[in-house]
């Protein structure tokens, strides 16, 4: 409720006309049958001018109804799409305020699905609120009222029948909720299974499995089969049910009138009307039982949104943190970091200076630490002990616009946005013009493919990026990370999809251009650092060595480990 | 409209099955459709009779008789329409559900047969959604569908019969408003197909942007974009916001709509009734009964309409779904010989002979390609990429056909062998592993379910994964499956080489990863692929130095041609292209 709660304000007039009309259908129904009975009393008494005035009376209220409908939709409809729309643009803001860590910690993909699916559910979930659930009770009180009020005598088979179609909603509508959820579960089985065939074909039929694949699948298939049965069974019975109980208390209510008669002859007038307030009792509890049953996925959607709204951003910078120009220089004191739900540490106790325009290498094996450690500088994380400083500044004091422009970081995978090359190479230098970027493709050697373009930087990038190669993306990426001329320029393994040759001409454009930039090159192959003024080597989250190419191959038992498995050559 | 026809067949060959049960429903629609439209006869009759005793009460007449006699037929025609309809739902359920499995398994017991040039051709997502979206529009349209509108149907028909049979006059009034609800439905219906379609794609966009900027969000933090993304999605929420108020404005008008209109229709029938009561001279009990009866029959004749209209859509879903499935069954299937020849169990040599191949007409990737291997030789494949190494692979053990040429297996056409025969000599090892839902060791086992666990373990060691999966609290009964972390690629590629030598093929191929591997789990891979090479006719696409130092031939290909094969001295000493590459690729000093 406190995700809906703030957006409610901004929808007070269209929920009040919403919610107004809705009373207004229910109170068009609920009077219909009370009109009926005063014709049929006036039929009874032969007073023709009193049938025809009652007619046109029952006429106009039906077109009120009807046109209220009308109005019920149209107000709903803006309603509920308004305030998923705002739900959905508050949960967005919010996620912007997230730290990279918030972002992993839902995962991307999890946080896509809350701002779609179950936006979705919660949309629909307020559409059926305004047009169905808040005319439930009134439907329900004001039927109930009526039909006392018309027959009061016959209260018991209103109250037994109440009692029926409750324990029948109950009794059904429950089980079925549980029916759902297993069937839920299973119908991603059949998906999860036919998923890994389709990843997986060519494993499936080299190893002539086709059948075994079908056997497995069919048990699941069979297994939903009967769940959708099961549910299946539950309607058949539940339908005819209500269609039972509705028509007893209807037999019973005209038997026992024929008794009440003998003393109030208006009785007989009022049959009529007392059965359509019968059946609206019945309506209303089949319709809020429905209504609570489907609305339990929303809930749950609900939750979810509540959760992202309720998360507080771990990395915050500090509003008074005056801007200033950072320099180049990084330095790590003592720095220990987790992940979060890990016990043991990425980084340990690690510490070094950099001086700004140095190049420095950082290698070691898969899970070392190293992306970690590049992370802290742009303060993707804060360090749990020990500071990371940027110019001098202690990260967790730093200007956030400062920090930006300072530093620039080009990360593993390529990734960039659908829209013009201009337009993602513009998210480096919002002023970019086309000097800026030419001199930044030159460095990143994508000029190259860039020229062939026939439109150049607003040449289109699709989705996914699917017409640009890996290499390509890389150098689009790379040209984004230097446009801005940084301070501090972090190359997580981002060259590894370049082929020796155009990795080391950006090497040495790097050299040249971006002489006192710092800049860190994260690498799996020896071979992009070997130039590097420094390699720092990580094992297991420590820092186990620093030094030149040179001298850790002399004195670096990692070092020399990996370059070893890393030259084949020799062994020739 | 051939769509529909088609569908039509579709439905018919998995439904045609069930003819007795469709006896059965209809029967069951049949009586229940007969004793609920006569029912409110009866109710009539009753309050007709109630008017009269009370009328005869005042008389001082107290005879009940009349009266009670059509209660009790009002109870027993209701029981029996209750009956009816619960015999009809009840069948109607076990037939679509049963329909739909087979559906379903039909579906994926095709997709085991067709080529692998489908599934190269085909987006996995589109495929799924089959199994998904388009098996649910079609139960969905079956179970409520099918029912509803031969209930509706017959509903229809009845009551018109019946009110006719009571009164012409109050007849025509009830049913006179008719066309105007459903050129209303019909009208709404349109709009709401158009808008729902205006608000797919508005929705689409929106989730495609908001899918893209935050699997980004790395990007978007370390450049402090953050406002800037804020700034692109609002257009893209207010398009949807303004979409789905519209759709969801039409789709929303259609129920509300036709109660208003039964609500409306009523009225008219309780007026006129009244007026017919009074000005045709009929006694008043049998008026009562009359306006009564018709309020009955006007709001269950505009049931159906409702019905049929929120069911349309569905019912065009289906449609669409029948399509799409039949699309799949219409899909080639592999073939093979009938009576396949097979490989005897020794030592085999293969080649490739003057193999010309294209994934599309007009664009061959392949121009005359001719590779020897001798039993027990390892054939090393280099080139640049789009070279057509993975092309030679898929070739191999019949995942596509040459265009001209052959591929054969110690002298036989692989296509004059079973496709079984052929698939259990040769063996693959897949750039990118695969791992099944299940356990490690129905993984390993996945080639030879029959094996002993010995066996398993014995691969595993091979493989150099088993001491990895004896640390894990299950060993080899972990539950993983292809997403979960538990294995790194380079764990995932050794559980797919033990899996590999459990099933002991003569002919092997290798596509080696090249993806970032640390390390030992790298030198690991290294030495299984050796181990697993050996004894065996082998092909492998390298892209490690040693891998290709360790064969016995080298073939580089470069743009569908074999432009050099020899050893490594021999090609070095050549000076051509792979001395060029060697020296390019592997230097880095």
């Amino acid at each position: 409720m406190s995700v809906i709660k703030p957006h409610l304000r901004r929808y007070a007039w269209g929920s009040f006309w919403a919610i107004l009309s809705a009373v207004i259908i229910a109170g068009a129904s609920l009077w219909q049958p009370k009109l009926l009975q005063k014709v049929i009393n006036a039929i009874l008494a032969g007073n023709n001018d009193k049938v025809m005035s009652l007619g046109i009376d029952l006429v106009i209220i039906a077109v009120i109804g009807l046109i209220a409908g009308v109005l019920n939709t149209i107000f709903a409809a803006k309603v509920s799409m308004g305030m998923a729309a705002d739900i959905r643009e508050a949960a967005y803001r919010k996620i912007q305020t997230f730290s990279f860590g918030n972002v992993e910690r839902f995962s991307a993909g999890n946080l896509v699905v809350r701002l779609t699916n179950d936006i979705t559910q919660i949309q629909t979930l307020l559409m059926n609120v305004f047009q169905m659930l808040i005319r439930v009770p009134i439907m329900f009180v004001g039927a109930l009222i009526l039909a006392l009020n018309t027959i009061p005598q016959l209260w018991w088979i209103i109250v037994i029948q109440i009692v029926l179609v409750v324990g029948v909603v109950t009794g059904t509508f429950g089980r079925m909720g549980k029916r759902f959820g297993l069937m839920q579960h299973l119908i991603d089985r059949v998906n999860e299974l036919a998923k890994e065939n389709l990843a997986g074909v060519r494993v499936v039929k080299s190893f002539n499995q086709e059948t075994n694949e079908q056997k497995r699948f069919n048990k699941v298939s069979d297994d939903l089969n009967d769940q959708n049965i099961a549910v299946g069974i539950i309607f058949s019975i539940i339908i005819p049910a209500f269609m039972l109980i509705g028509s007893l208390a209807v037999a019973s209510a005209i038997y026992f009138t024929g008794d009440i008669a003998k003393t109030h002859p208006g009785a007989v007038a009022a049959i009529a009307s007392f059965i359509n307030y019968l059946m609206q009792i019945m309506f209303a509890i089949i319709n809020g039982g429905m209504m609570l049953t489907f609305s339990a996925r929303a809930m749950v959607s609900l939750g979810r949104l509540n959760e992202i709204m309720q998360t507080t951003p771990d990395v915050t910078y500090k509003a008074d943190a005056p801007a200033s120009e950072l320099t180049g220089s990084v330095n790590f004191d003592h720095v220990s970091f987790t992940y979060e739900g890990d016990d043991q540490p990425t980084l340990k106790d690690v510490s070094f200076n950099v001086q700004p325009g140095e190049m420095i290498g950082i290698v070691g094996a898969t899970g070392s630490g190293k992306s970690t450690l590049a992370q802290l500088i742009p303060r993707l994380f804060d360090p749990q002990s020990g500071t990371v400083s940027v110019g001098g500044t202690d990260l967790r004091d730093v200007n956030e616009r400062s920090l930006r422009k300072a530093v620039a970081f080009v990360l593993q995978r390529a990734i960039l946005f659908s829209g013009t090359i201009a337009q993602n190479l513009q998210q480096g230098l919002k002023s970019a013009d086309e000097k800026d970027m030419d001199r930044a493709s030159r460095i990143a050697q994508a000029s190259e493919f860039i020229d062939r373009l026939p439109e150049r930087y607003d040449a289109a990038i699709e989705e996914r990026s699917s017409n640009f190669s890996g290499g390509q993306k890389q150098r689009l990426s790379i040209t984004r990370g230097v446009i801005g001329q940084p301070k501090i320029l972090i190359l997580d393994d981002s060259t590894s999809a370049l082929d020796a040759e155009s990795e080391k001409l950006v090497q040495e454009a790097l050299n040249d251009e971006l002489k006192g930039t710092t800049t860190f090159v994260i690498a799996e192959k020896i071979s992009s650092v070997v130039h590097a003024d420094r390699i720092l080597v990580l094992d297991q989250g420590q820092l186990v060595g620093e030094g030149t190419h040179q001298e850790l191959v002399k004195s670096n038992a990692v070092y020399q480990e990996i370059y070893h498995t890393q030259k084949g050559k020799e062994e020739a | 409209m051939s769509d529909v026809t088609r569908s039509m067949r579709f439905f018919y060959h998995y439904l045609k099955r069930y003819k007795i049960s469709f006896l059965i429903i209809t029967i069951g629609i049949i009586i229940g459709t007969y004793f609920q439209v006569k029912a409110p006869i009866f109710m009539g009759k009753a309050i007709t009779a109630l008017a009269k005793y009370v009328f005869g009460l005042m008389h001082g007449v107290d005879d009940k008789g009349n009266f009670v006699h059509f209660i009790w037929l009002l109870v027993i025609y209701f029981i029996l329409g209750a009956v009816g309809t619960f015999i009809s739902t009840i069948v109607v359920t076990y037939v679509t559900g049963n329909a739909t499995n087979r559906m379903r398994r039909g579906l994926f017991a095709k997709l085991q047969r067709m080529t692998i040039r489908f599934f190269d051709s085909h987006q996995d997502g589109d495929v799924l959604s089959r199994f998904t979206s388009d098996l649910d529009n079609i139960s969905n349209a079956l179970n409520q569908a099918l029912a509803q509108i031969m209930t509706n149907a017959a509903m229809m028909v009845g009551i018109l019969i019946v009110m006719f049979q009571q009164n012409v006059k109050m007849a025509w009034v009830t049913i006179a408003s008719a066309p105007v609800a459903i050129l209303l439905a019909a009208f709404l219906i349109r709009q709401t197909r158009k808008y729902t379609d205006i608000q797919q794609d508005a929705v689409g966009s929106l989730n495609g942007y908001v899918n893209e900027q935050i699997s980004g969000q790395k990007i978007i933090i370390t450049n402090g974009l953050q406002q800037d993304s804020i700034d692109g999605f609002l257009p893209h929420n207010k398009e949807v916001k303004d979409a789905t108020t519209t759709a969801q404005t039409y789709s929303g008008m259609l129920f509300p709509l036709m109660q208003g209109m039964s609500l409306v229709n009523t009225a008219i029938v309780i007026f006129f009734g009244s007026w017919l009561a009074l000005n045709s001279g009929m006694g008043r009990a049998a008026a009562l009964g009359l306006v009564v009866v018709f309020v009955q029959y006007s709001q269950q004749f505009y049931q159906p309409i409702t019905q049929v209209s929120t069911l349309y859509s569905m019912f065009q879903l289906a449609v669409t779904g029948a399509r799409r499935l039949n699309q799949m069954f219409d899909e080639p299937e592999e073939t093979q010989p009938e009576q396949g020849l097979t490989i005897p169990d020794k030592l085999t040599g293969a080649a490739l002979k003057d193999v010309r191949f294209s994934y599309n007409e007009g664009r061959e990737i392949l121009h005359g390609v001719s590779i020897d291997v001798e039993p027990g030789h390892m054939v090393a494949l280099v080139g640049p990429t789009g070279s057509g190494k993975t092309t030679v692979m898929n070739l191999l053990n019949r995942f596509y056909d040459v265009d001209s040429g052959a591929v054969t297996i110690d002298d036989t056409d692989v296509r004059e062998l079973g496709l079984k025969q052929l698939r259990d000599h040769v063996g693959i090892v897949l750039q990118d592993s695969v791992l099944f839902s299940g356990t490690i060791g129905f993984n390993i086992k996945y080639g030879r379910p029959e094996a002993s666990d010995d066996e398993m373990i014995a691969a595993a060691k091979q493989a150099n994964i088993h001491d990895f999966i004896m640390t894990l609290d299950d060993g080899y009964d972990t539950k993983v499956t292809d997403e979960n972390a538990i294995f790194s690629t380079g764990q995932k590629q050794l559980i797919s080489i033990a899996r590999t030598i459990l099933t002991n093929p003569s002919l092997l191929i290798l596509d080696e990863a090249t993806s970032n591997v640390d390390t030992v789990t790298e030198s690991r891979i290294q030495k299984a692929m050796d181990t697993v090479v050996q004894g065996r006719t082998s092909f492998v696409i390298a892209h490690r130095l040693k891998t290709i130092l360790n064969a016995d031939k080298i073939v580089v290909l470069k743009d569908g041609n074999v432009i050099e094969q020899g050893t490594h001295q021999e090609l070095l000493a050549a000076h051509g292209f792979y001395s060029e590459l060697y020296h390019n690729q592997f230097v880095f000093e």
